[in-house]
């Protein structure tokens, strides 16, 4: 899902042709494609960097995690899945739209990492530490376009549900 | 439907990759083209009715089709019929702003031709309307633009027959 791709199918949905606020959403958006092109760029040639220095502001953070556990399976599907996320983040950036994170990265993302016992305080601050280091690697201009996908992220994750697991740093995962 | 943009993505999401060299050009080729697909949205919504009338004018109106027995003699079948062209156009507007034809695909072309069929719709007739509302469409627009936009008439066209 991109931005064209909604106000199309808002059109459909009234068998209309796209009025001219929604024609003028979409200039502006053609009009920053090349900005976007670029931050997305940055993002995927500094996932490595982004996933590396934010996993360690998180365990500065939370030092009780599986990732930190001394497991390397855990550190590293931890670290992939940051990866990932960084992934979703440059899609989105490109689309103009959190769809695709949605769609691919965060529909039912609570109920997988609940049911793989991982804790999900503690996940919502690595993609915490994660969006910070992209602040920091961006510049806070261009982490604009970048940072409400991070956001998106951690909402999902914070939408009221079961209780989390708490990080009171006494846990033993 | 997709979209340039959503098709890029989803194809790299199978592959977990970002988007390589290619991708990134087509985009930017795309986003590049974005005024001007506007412009033409802007410009076909405006005058979409005539259009349609130019089109049926042009191809079908003075000849046998609406005379009785024609597939488009009474009221009722002439109304159905621009109903459909007016669908051509607006769909074809869509994807030409999505700059993918997957949705003619979805909306317009799945058991089209079945459905024309059945209803004894002639698809030679359907694909000369088509064309020729390609042809006024390029003529309101443009050549740049007209030709986009004739890259989804022709998909709408091939799809029929």
């Amino acid at each position: 899902m991109s931005l064209v791709k909604q106000v199309i199918l808002n059109a459909d949905e009234e068998l209309r042709y796209p009025d001219p606020g929604e024609i003028r959403m979409m200039q502006n958006f053609f009009k920053t494609g090349d900005r976007r092109i670029r931050i997305a760029a940055i993002l995927a040639n500094n996932e490595q960097r982004l996933v590396d220095r934010g996993s360690r502001r998180f365990w500065q953070r939370c030092p009780v995690t599986p990732s930190n556990s001394g497991n390397p399976r855990k550190t590293s599907s931890c670290q992939r899945d940051q990866g990932w996320y960084v992934r979703l983040v440059a899609y989105c950036v490109l689309a103009g739209n959190d769809q695709p994170m949605a769609e691919i990265g965060t529909i039912g993302m609570k109920e997988m990492y609940r049911s793989l016992g991982i804790p999900l305080a503690n996940w919502v601050e690595a993609v915490r530490c994660l969006k910070e280091e992209a602040i920091v690697l961006l510049g806070e201009e261009d982490a604009a376009e970048a940072v409400p996908y991070f956001d998106h992220i951690i909402q999902a994750l914070a939408l009221p549900g079961t209780p989390y697991f708490l990080n009171n740093g006494t846990s033993d995962y | 439907m997709q979209d340039a943009i959503t098709a890029l993505i989803n194809s790299s999401d199978v592959q977990g990759r970002y988007l390589d060299t290619a991708g990134v050009d087509r985009l930017r080729a795309y986003f590049q083209s974005g005024d001007l697909r506007s412009r033409a949205a802007i410009n076909i919504s405006a005058n979409a009715n005539s259009l349609v009338t130019q089109a049926v004018a042009k191809s079908l109106m003075y000849t046998d089709i609406t005379a009785p027995g024609g597939n488009m003699y009474t009221c009722r079948r002439y109304a159905a019929c621009i109903r459909d062209m007016d669908y051509f156009l607006r769909y074809a507007t869509y994807a030409m702003l999505a700059g993918d034809p997957s949705i003619l695909d979805e909306r317009i072309l799945n058991g089209l031709r079945e459905t024309y069929n059945s209803l004894g719709v002639p698809i030679g007739a359907t694909v000369r309307a088509v064309q020729s509302m390609k042809e006024v469409t390029t003529d309101l627009i443009g050549a740049e633009a007209g030709r986009e936009m004739g890259v989804y008439f022709d998909y709408i066209c091939s799809g029929l027959s």
